[in-house]
Formats: structure tokens, sequence, C-alpha cells
């Protein structure tokens, strides 16, 4: 069996980590367009975990799914999403439920909880180091936080994004050799997703004149 | 000295000068093995004499009964009961990853492989405790350093009160814990590299170079960030703090639950 070298795993571990990071980074970014810019950064995380894992155990195929990544997270998603903001004339994100201190204890506490359980599970990755596993359980459980605590609809867009990105990796652990037609075919969801949530900031927007999801709560007689 | 100050007003820039000069007996500065006394106290003993420092600076600034002096010591001792939690965090990784709370064998595991300084939770371990240094030294984004504005101030208007050669002694301290934080970050963290094994006197003195370099290099970031970033409003600086303990706290999960690296 191929063993790739340490510091190929230390590498993968530091990226995996980072794709985590963003997210945190995201749950505290006060700007909407910071956000954009950390899951910029996480999708690339993603696209070098890919190819990390091609180069490590010559999955050729698998090249082909990193620039599919890169193409769509990198540079379409981020920019749709810019272009949509830049029309809202917003870039607050809004959080009215908790401060930003107490989100993110939240969040370490959720993605402890996913930690935990992945570790419980006893579940190993043959692509990626130990922790890859966790760090995308945790990662899928704080971008839920971003979703639930963030009131505004970029942000949670946002979020679903990071969590797709999670998921992505996630996969990439624990069943790297799937037929790429269906890594692709995720792709293709992601792309779905954009279209739904860009038609729901334009609506919500041109109704309601924001882009918080304050005004949602509202009862109207 | 002020008609309403005790002794301690004197005293105390003086005994947390000293206490600064004890802490590099106890980390790697230009040797990797540990000098005589490298053994008396741990990391948590160095933190605990640096904290004495802090303290009774924070106690002398209470002295004269000044607004200002009194608001920089609630906010420093504020701050650090914040950041201290952190500070244990990367203190438990040190002790995950050599089996000690040694400094000395922290460096020498780092030193030992390449490997180890890019694993996962000594990275996040080493940001946790380089944002400890930007907040502990008073640097932007937490502090403006040479800011003259006293709502604003922290650690500096601690020492308002002060003057003369008490007064020198305090920002000579200042300037001693800076470079004490840097040697720490630098030699057990970052890049152990260059401190002398033998003890041969050339070896020994070859290292004081090395060291400098590697400081300036860490000078010249702490520089960029001072010029690239904006000061903090005083509550934000707990999502500041915030940040630091969540890379700590995951340099320790990811470590524990992930298998050792």
């Amino acid at each position: 069996m191929f063993v790739p070298p340490p510091i190929l795993t230390s590498t993968a571990e530091v990226v995996a980590v980072v794709v985590l990071l963003a997210t945190f980074g995201m749950l505290r970014a006060p700007l909407m367009t910071s956000q954009i810019n950390l899951y910029r950064l996480q999708s690339l995380a993603v696209t070098a975990l890919v190819v990390v894992v091609g180069a490590t155990h010559g999955l050729v195929g698998i090249y082909i799914l990193a620039v599919a990544s890169f193409v769509l997270k990198v540079i379409v998603v981020p920019a749709v999403i810019l272009s949509l903001l830049g029309e809202a004339d917003s870039n607050i994100a809004h959080s009215n439920v908790l401060k930003v201190p107490s989100m993110v204890l939240v969040a370490l506490v959720v993605s402890l909880f996913g930690f935990i359980t992945i570790d419980a599970l006893h579940l190993r990755s043959a692509t990626l180091p130990a922790p890859a596993l966790g760090i995308a359980v945790a990662a899928t459980l704080v971008a839920f936080v971003i979703i639930v605590f963030r009131s505004d609809v970029i942000s949670q867009a946002m979020g679903f994004f990071s969590l797709e990105n999670a998921v992505s990796m996630a996969s990439l652990t624990v069943a790297t050799a799937v037929p790429l037609v269906m890594e692709l075919a995720f792709l293709f969801d992601l792309l779905v997703a954009v279209v739904a949530f860009g038609m729901l900031m334009r609506v919500h927007h041109r109704r309601s004149g924001t882009l918080s999801t304050d005004p949602l709560d509202r009862l109207r007689g | 000295m002020p008609d309403e100050a005790s002794p301690l007003f004197i005293l105390a820039p003086l005994l947390a000068f000293a206490c600064y000069l004890v802490v590099p007996l106890l980390i790697p500065v230009l040797t990797s093995f540990p000098l005589p006394l490298g053994y008396m106290g741990d990391i948590l003993g160095g933190g605990i004499i640096l904290s004495t420092a802090g303290f009774l600076v924070a106690l002398a600034g209470t002295e004269t009964g000044s607004p200002y002096a009194q608001l920089g010591s609630s906010r420093a001792m504020t701050f650090g009961a914040l950041i201290e939690p952190t500070v244990l965090f990367v203190v438990f990784v040190v002790g995950l990853i050599t089996s000690t709370d040694l400094p000395y064998a922290m460096s020498q595991a780092v030193h030992s492989s390449l490997g180890e300084v890019l694993a996962p939770a000594h990275v996040l371990a080493a940001i946790a405790f380089f944002m400890v240094v930007l907040a502990d030294t008073g640097r932007i984004p937490i502090e403006t350093h040479s800011g003259t504005l006293e709502f604003g101030m922290i650690d500096e208007a601690r020492v308002l009160e002060h003057s003369g050669p008490a007064y020198a002694f305090l920002t000579w301290g200042s300037s001693i814990k800076q470079f004490i934080l840097y040697t720490i970050l630098i030699d057990v963290f970052v890049a152990p590299w260059g401190l002398s094994s033998s003890r041969e006197l050339g070896s020994v003195l070859s290292a004081i170079p090395a060291l400098l370099a590697k400081a300036m290099g860490l000078g010249v970031i702490f520089a960029l960030i001072d010029n690239s970033f904006s000061k903090l409003r005083l509550f934000k600086i707990p999502e500041f703090i915030v940040a630091a303990f969540v890379l700590a706290v995951l340099a320790v999960v990811i470590f524990y639950l992930g298998g050792a690296s």
C-alpha cells in the first residue's frame, strides 16, 4: 500500500484545518464581502486538498474534479454573489441573536461535538489523515451555525455554500474513489443552489428593500 | 514619589524588571540544552512570573489614584484574564506533543522534524500564541502602542504616573517582556534553528546573531501588522481574543481526537 510522505500528510492536515478556520472566519466576519472572500479561500483549500489526494495516491481522474471545483467555487460562485451584492448596495452582515464571541463559542461547542462523534465512530480515511473527517463534520456543523445565527440572505447563502464545501471534503475523505460523474453531479447541485439563492436574494431585496431576513419574522395582518 | 503613593509605587517597577530577567533562565534563548536553572520552572512557571510582573505594574498604576492609570490597570487585568485560557490551551498542546511542559523539550521536538512544524495542532497553537503576543505586548489591533489618546490605552495607561528611573525601568522591562515573548514564539514554536547545541563559547556566541536576525524578522511582521490594520474598538477586543482561543482549543482537539501526528 502506498504511504504518502509525512510532509504531504501534514500539508493535507493543515489544508483541512484551513477549511474549518475559514468557516469560523465566515461566522465572525462583519462584512458580506469578507464572507465571500473567505468562501473563496475555503474553496481554494478544498481544491488544494483534492490535488494533494490526487498527487499522493495517483488518482488522475480526480484532477478533473479539482479543475471544475476551482472554476466554479473559486471564480464563478463568488463573482455571481458579489454582483448580486453590488446591486443590493449593502455590505454589513446582520446577526441579532447573539454577539460574535458567543456565536464563536457556540460554534466551538458544536464542532467539538462533531470531532467527538467521529472519533467514537472510529471511521478512518484511506486517503486523508485521521483528523480530516472530524474536521469536515465540524465544518459542516459550524456552517449550520452560520445559517441559524446570521440573519441576512447573503450570509445564509454563504453558510450553505460553505456547508457544501465541508460535505465535499467529507465525501473526499470517506469515498475518494466515488465515480467522477457523481462528484460532478454534486457540483451541479451547487449551481442549482446558486441560481435558487440568487433568485431569493433578488426577490427578497425587491420586496423588503434590505438583505436582512428580520422583516420576514414580522406578523402581518 | 506622589504623596498618596506607598513605597510600592517605586518598588514595583524594579520588582517587575527582576521578574522579566528571571524568565530567560527557563526558556531556550541561545542554547538548545537547558541552563543550570532551566528545570527550575516549566512553561507555566514562566507564565506565572510574567503575570506577577504585570500584576505589580498594574498595582503601581493604582497607587496615585489617577483615573487613567487605574483605567489602564483595570483593563490590562481584565483582558489578561481573558487571554489566560488561550495560554493554557497552548500549554496543553506543548504538553501533548512533548509529554512534558518544558519549553526546551518543545523546542527540541520542533527542531527534530519539519513534519512536526507543519502538524496542524502545532500550527494552530503557534498562531494562537502569535495572537497572544500581539495582545500581551499591546500591539495593533489591541492597542496603539504610540497613541496618546488615554481613552483607548491599556498597557500604556498603567505607567502614565511614573517618571524618571522608575519609568525607565518600566519601559525597559516592557521591551524585555516583548523580546521574551518573541523568543518563546521563535525558539519554542516556529524556528528553533540556530541555537547552540554545545557548551563552547564560540557556538553560544554565534547563536546571538541568529536570534537577533529571527527576532528582527518577527519584528518586521509585527510592524507590517501595526501599519496595515486599525485598532479594534475596546468592546471588539474579546472577538480577537476568542479567535485566538478557538485556534488553541482546536489545536488540542485535533491533536487529541484526530490522533497524534
